[in-house]
């Protein structure tokens, strides 16, 4: 399975991923999944979410659950970017993208990988208040 | 033994710091670490339920033995995405 995780403080770029894709034949499922800033955390405006990152751990605990995800979908290739630092209301801050044969599969490694990511990767968000 | 200690997150606003180094008995476990963490770091009491740690990049609970040089990281849950 090919794998790609990025780190990264710069805008996530979603036209230049989409260019970058490749897939072989076999495959008939792409699912892309967006995570955006909401304006709010709990009733409190906010304009944007500040994120940190373990960084050598992030990496690790990711490829972890990249692992687990090639033992159990067929799934040909798996990307991950997510965001750094400073992040404004209704900018990107997760881009996953799963290619598999099926939909099915895709759907479904692509929802697992974001909630088990959500369990075990140390990335944090602290809401930076104010209107945007 | 001494070992060092990460602090990330909001536990960096707990303890005013985000990196410590702490001195222990040879063989002292996670357990032992934090409630020494704690006597320092007296805010960090509050959080006793919700700590992650980690030794390296990996999990370990609280039972895990600790060794000279040990890269030990504290955290609250994760909020990634």
């Amino acid at each position: 399975m090919k794998r790609q995780l990025t780190l990264t403080t710069e805008p996530i770029d979603e036209p230049a991923l989409l260019a970058q894709r490749s897939l072989s034949d076999g495959m008939g499922a792409v699912v892309c999944f967006l995570g955006v800033v909401r304006g709010t955390e709990g009733n409190a405006s906010i304009r944007a979410l500040e994120y940190e990152v373990f960084q050598r751990m992030a990496e690790h605990q990711v490829n972890l659950l990249f692992d687990q995800l090639a033992q159990r979908w067929p799934v040909e290739s798996v990307r991950l970017v997510h965001r750094l630092g400073l992040v404004k209301v209704n900018a990107p801050s997760l881009w996953v993208e799963v290619v598999a044969p099926h939909r099915g599969e895709a759907f479904a490694a692509c929802q697992w990988l974001i909630d088990e990511m959500k369990q075990v990767v140390p990335i944090w968000k602290k809401p930076v208040p104010g209107d945007r | 033994m001494r070992v060092t200690v990460c602090f990330y997150s909001y536990f960096k606003d707990l303890t005013g710091c985000a990196q410590a180094v702490e001195t222990l008995p040879d063989g002292s476990t996670l357990d032992v670490l934090f409630h020494q963490l704690m006597l320092r770091f007296p805010r960090l009491a509050g959080m006793q339920k919700s700590t992650l740690m980690a030794v390296g990049v990996d999990y370990q609970d609280r039972t895990c033995v600790l060794k000279e040089g040990d890269a030990v990281s504290l955290f609250p849950p994760v909020q990634g995405g």
